[in-house]
């Protein structure tokens, strides 16, 4: 388990310590390599430096084997320190985003729901960006250490070869590298802003393109490409700018670093000529002074990388640390009961006011709501998110209130199919078992009774057909059978529906209401069933009439029709 | 409905990928719409490049100077050359990125904005044999890896590929050589990528598909949370997410090691070219060839090749990438223009008849037969409903209504007109269909509404709002017609999208309306409001509405019932239920409690 500091106590240093304590050893190995990697590439120009002065200056072919030989041992270092090296901290980035990612999914699915107040999209492009991009940190550890002992190395090679000119790079390469770092906020900037206006216009195309029947339907395309050729110039314009600025910088830079490289030719030329450098010095001095901008870059860069990773480890931290949506008790559910299975007592949230209701072992319950958000209302306050600061009375489920229940507990007796269907990749049979063993016979059971035998049928896979995301390939009504069908397999003691046959045509809902007549008919179990279509009130024991937040009426649903005008009209077809 | 033939099979790859000669040559015309600054750009790119070739040459002009003993004066005479050089190699490389981007990017917005604008108008027999899952992936993924390539390593790329270029010659111009030493590399090289690039493709085409099952396993679950919470099944989500992103990870980490050895071997042909410059040098100085100096800027040459050719090499497979989704996108962006070169105002004004004919229709040549013998007449601004289970192909015959599908044996006349003979998109403006799928477009709703028509003024998209019932909760919107909706806005309800979508049906005023389950979706509460929104937004025209909600027969005109792809009683709700069919059947078994 990751060893985070609980709720909202965890920040973004927790986030990128637990990265660099959790990868310790790649990071360690990955450090140390990398760090001998730069150093060997700090020595490639003084190797030269070397042979020219030892061998081609002297033509001693003795000199030039040894030189070659030496070169070769270089290199061999440099390529294996660096495949070795870079193997780890890529390694300990990956390892560590995947670590992330999974916690991250666990506390976006965390029973008690969260509050961290992001939006499933956002959660998405935190478990899929953010988790990577913490991770960085590793990476910024690695390419840091590395740099500083590179630049330690060149800076011991120049100090040897002469004091003065040695300060002299010493002091001017960093000071010029940080006078064009200057540039670097102006730069993240613009590509910060070119980064966003480049994905603007991607997500309007998507959005334009997935919605490009109903674009056809009126003949709307050649509106919607004007609108996207409108937001591509505008994208082009801000690219443009970031382009700019980019080009300045590196113009800058190539200007900058071929002055600083005429002072230092200039001084260690002069050097040469008054005898205190040879020509291999004079040739290594330049190599390194080219040299060493890389390493002070390269620290530049990390401070960058730093500051990337710890935005995303913030935004990770934000979730890692939400506060649970609500706080479940421990209690568990009496064995037997003989009592009412659900019962709200005066319970209001949004605009429900003092709603009392109860549903009895056996019973099929119906709730009429007038205005759809009371409705909605009722449902979010069953489903268990809705916190207790914003609502007000009792629930009990089986005589124990639900805010006592063990989650568990509460789950497993109450189970609320969302109006919106939500179907997941894979087959049908392990969308419809939902986690549940089960067998062919009891999901063909639940498939007849949620009249969707149609829907399994139409393939040659049956049961075992394959469905996409979100069940993408199923018409909305088919979406709606197989998710009563999965929880009418599911056979919760209390089964809360709401409006669960809205896109299924007349004549199916009636076969699908005796369905769910028969299914859920008899004790112990018990059903809400929140609607308004006569076909499935007409199968309940009883309906209750919720009107601008209140019961207004109860009795059976042919009574109710007889004696009540409003009942009549809002459940007439 | 049955299942859907639309969106079935996702992956089909029915459109267009460019060849890359055709590719070239599409882009070659693009530069050449901009000669000058073509020319430019190269131009100045050429300069910068040679720029950076003077100060190693002047250095090594320096080695010589010491070793001769030269003046001080000379020695400041070079360092004077080489920081003029820089000074000018710096504004060069400034403008270059700067006339490099302006041509790049606008030849890339353009494509893009092509690519789009084809997309949109892909005819829609195409479209509904290939789906959107492809057009998507092009307009999303192919935009953004092509525009990323371009913005992030393109100016590299190129300046690296020039720097490279210019060096050899550098080289081989100081001396034929110790050039020709240096070329000891290039089959080093290309041996190196010649075998990266032979197994990293496949790799990658795994990691694309593991990346995306890891953030679709990841998408299904967030979205879902509440029936993942509700059937208590979160900890086989988070297996199913670790498990597939331990596979991308697992693919990440060989990839890297590929790239490693990749690595490894750019490294050994380093080596070979610069021992071999070296050792080049070494002989010709004794030979008394070359000074010292020659030799000194042959190998500083070389060094400064370490780091362009490692960016070309290493960015070779996402230029490759790139390459691909741009051919992918020249495949859509040549496709022939079907748009019409302006966009008509008006299509044809008031109602107009309607007559369908199917003899025979199916989706596949020996696929059921889904629709026969049907023969649908509706007279100027007359409103007809159908009526059947599901699967009896009312949806289809929406869709052949509409012009959206061709029937496989039939015809669609308007006003006496076939459809066939007015063209895709004269009849789109005729002819309006507002189907099952509900998109509320992103961004502010009046921007959504104006996609119907443009020159709208608020007081016209008011106007349409209220007259299919949503002012209620537009005046609840924070911020009226301007408030953002759809992805990522406020979420409108299932029935406040089915509004937009009439509104939008009032904006554009078509002809012919055709309803195809508009109310499906609604909940039941909102249903009754829809189906006078949608009573009232079809007003006038004439109207085929699949009705999904028998109420909605029973304002209709007139009443078909389809069964098994055959009409099977027609006429009147009141005829219908006085001839007590199937139809007054099933009315009474919806409206009137037993």
């Amino acid at each position: 388990m990751s060893p985070l500091p609980p709720g909202s106590a965890v920040t973004a240093r927790h986030v990128l310590r637990q990265a660099l304590r959790r990868q310790r050893r790649p990071v360690l190995i990955g450090v140390t390599l990398l760090g001998l990697h730069q150093v060997t590439e700090a020595l490639v120009p003084v190797a030269i430096g070397v042979i020219i002065d030892r061998a081609v200056v002297t033509g001693d072919p003795w000199a030039l084997a040894y030189s070659v030989a030496g070169l070769a041992a270089l290199f061999t270092v440099l390529a294996f320190a660096y495949r070795n090296g870079a193997r780890q901290a890529f390694a300990a980035v990956e390892r560590e985003a995947h670590l992330l990612r999974v916690e991250l999914a666990e506390r976006a699915l965390d029973p008690r729901g969260h509050r961290s107040g992001l939006r499933d999209g956002e959660l998405l492009s935190v478990a899929a960006s953010d988790a990577e991009l913490s991770a960085y940190v590793v990476r910024v550890a690695g390419f840091g250490v590395a740099a500083v002992s590179a630049l330690t190395v060149a800076a011991v090679a120049l100090l040897v070869i002469d004091v003065p000119l040695g300060l002299g790079v010493l002091i001017g390469v960093p000071v010029l590298v940080l006078a064009l770092q200057r540039m670097a906020p102006l730069l993240s900037r613009r590509s910060a802003s070119q980064q966003e206006a480049l994905a603007e216009t991607t997500a309007l195309a998507v959005d334009l393109v997935s919605g490009l029947r109903v674009l056809r339907g009126i003949g709307a395309q050649h509106h919607a490409a004007g609108r996207y050729a409108a937001a591509s110039r505008r994208a082009l314009a801000v690219t443009l700018r970031a382009a700019n600025t980019k080009g300045l910088h590196l113009g800058l830079t190539t200007a900058a670093n071929g002055l600083f490289l005429a002072a230092v030719a200039g001084a260690a030329g002069w050097l040469a000529l008054r005898g205190r450098l040879t020509i291999g010095e004079l040739v290594t001095v330049v190599g390194l002074a080219q040299f060493i901008a890389e390493p002070v870059q390269t620290l530049g860069y990390c401070v960058q990388l730093f500051a990337m990773a710890r935005a995303s480890a913030a935004r990770v931290a934000r979730v890692l640390g939400a506060e649970p949506l609500t706080r479940p008790g421990a209690a568990s559910r009496p064995d037997r009961t003989d009592g009412p299975r659900l019962v709200l007592d005066h319970v209001g949230h949004a605009a429900l006011d003092g709603v009392c209701l109860r549903v009895d072992p056996g019973e099929i319950v119906g709730v009429l709501a007038y205005d759809p958000a009371d409705a909605d209302a009722l449902v979010a306050l069953l489903s268990g998110r809705v916190p207790a600061d914003r609502r007000r009375g009792a629930v009990r489920v089986d005589g124990v209130p639900a805010d006592d229940l063990d989650i568990d507990a509460l789950r497993g007796a109450v189970l609320v199919e969302p109006h919106d269907v939500t179907l997941f990749e894979g087959t049908v049979a392990a969308n419809l078992a939902a986690g549940r063993s089960t067998d062919e016979g009891r999901l063909r059971a639940a498939v007849r009774a949620a009249a969707a035998d149609d829907v399994v049928d139409a393939h040659p896979g049956g049961l075992g057909h394959r469905l996409v995301e979100r069940g993408a390939n199923l018409s909305g009504g088919q979406r709606q059978r197989l998710g009563l069908a999965r929880a009418l397999h599911a056979d919760p003691p209390v089964l809360v529906l709401h409006d669960p046959t809205t896109a299924v045509d007349a004549a199916t809902e009636a076969q699908l209401a005796d369905g769910l007549a028969g299914a859920r008919g008899d004790a112990p179990r018990g059903t809400l069933l929140v609607t308004s279509s006569p076909a499935l009130l007409r199968i309940t024991d009883r309906v209750v009439v919720i009107a601008d937040g209140r019961v207004t009426a109860e009795g059976t649903h042919e009574h109710l029709l007889a004696t009540d005008a409003r009942y009549r009209e809002e459940t007439l077809r | 409905m049955t299942a859907d033939p639309r969106t079935a099979e996702p992956g089909r790859a029915l459109l267009p990928t460019a060849t890359a000669r055709r590719t070239w040559t599409t882009l070659g015309a693009e530069f050449r719409r901009r000669p000058g600054l073509s020319a430019a750009a190269t131009a100045v790119l050429v300069a910068a490049a040679t720029g950076g070739l003077v100060a190693p040459w002047v250095l090594g002009r320096l080695v010589d100077d010491v070793i001769a003993d030269a003046p001080v004066s000379r020695i400041a005479g070079r360092v004077a050359v080489i920081a003029g050089a820089a000074v000018l190699t710096g504004l060069l490389t400034a403008a270059g990125a700067a006339l490099a981007s302006r041509l790049g990017e606008t030849v890339l917005a353009r494509l893009r904005e092509r690519v789009l604008d084809r997309a949109l108008h892909l005819p829609s027999a195409t479209l509904e044999r290939a789906g959107t899952g492809d057009l998507l992936a092009r307009v999303g993924d192919d935009v953004a890896v092509v525009t990323n390539v371009i913005a992030v390593s393109g100016p590299a790329f190129v300046g690296a590929l020039l720097s490279v270029v210019l060096t050899v010659f550098g080289l081989v111009a100081l001396d034929w050589r110790l050039g020709l030493a240096g070329l000891v590399a290039a089959p080093a090289y290309a041996l190196a990528l010649r075998w990266y690039l032979r197994r990293s493709a496949p790799y990658y085409a795994r990691e694309r598909v593991a990346t995306g099952e890891r953030t679709q396993a990841m998408a299904g679950a967030l979205r879902g949370a509440a029936t993942v919470r509700a059937y208590r099944t979160e900890d086989a989500h988070v297996a199913a997410i670790a498990e597939r992103s331990g596979v991308a990870r697992d693919l990440s980490l060989e990839i890297f090691n590929l790239h490693t050895r990749f690595g490894l071997r750019i490294n050994r042909s380093e080596f070979l070219g610069l021992a071999a410059v070296l050792v080049a040098g070494f002989f010709l100085v004794r030979a008394d060839l070359v000074t010292v100096g020659a030799a000194t800027t042959a190998a500083l040459y070389f060094h400064r090749l370490f780091n362009p050719i490692g960016l070309l090499l290493m960015e070779s497979d996402s230029v490759l990438q790139a390459g691909a989704s741009l051919a992918r996108l020249v495949g859509v962006a040549t496709l022939p223009d079907t748009a019409p070169s302006a966009p008509s105002a008006a299509g044809r004004r008031g109602p107009a008849a309607l007559d369908v004919t199917v003899r025979r229709h199916r989706y596949d040549d020996d696929g059921p037969l889904v629709l026969a013998d049907v023969e649908l007449r509706l007279a100027p601004g007359e409103r007809v409903a159908l009526v059947g289970a599901s699967g009896a192909g009312k949806s289809t015959l929406a869709g052949i209504a509409a012009g959206i599908i061709a029937p496989t044996d039939g015809s669609v006349r308007l006003g006496g007109v076939p459809l066939t003979e007015r063209g895709e998109h004269a009849v789109r403006r005729d002819v309006a269909l507002v189907s099952q799928e509900v998109h509320v477009f992103a961004g502010p709703l009046a921007e959504d509404l104006r996609l119907a028509a443009p020159d709208a003024t608020d007081a016209e998209l008011l106007d349409a709002l209220d007259r299919v019932g949503a002012t209620t909760w537009l005046r609840a919107l924070p911020d009226g017609l301007a408030t953002a909706v759809g992805e990522g806005g406020h979420r409108l309800t299932a029935a406040q999208a089915q509004q937009v979508a009439l509104a939008r049906l009032v904006l554009a005023a078509p002809a012919v309306a055709v309803l195809d389950e508009a109310t499906a979706e609604a909940g039941s509460a909102g249903a009754r409001d829809l189906d006078r929104a949608a009573l009232a937004a079809t007003e006038g025209r004439t109207t085929l509405i699949v009705a999904h909600r028998l109420s909605q027969a029973v304002a209709a005109d007139r009443v078909h019932r389809l069964d098994h792809g055959r009409i099977v009683e027609q006429g009147t709700h009141s005829e219908l239920l006085a001839a007590d069919g199937r139809y007054g059947h099933l009315w009474r078994s919806w409206s009137v409690p037993v």
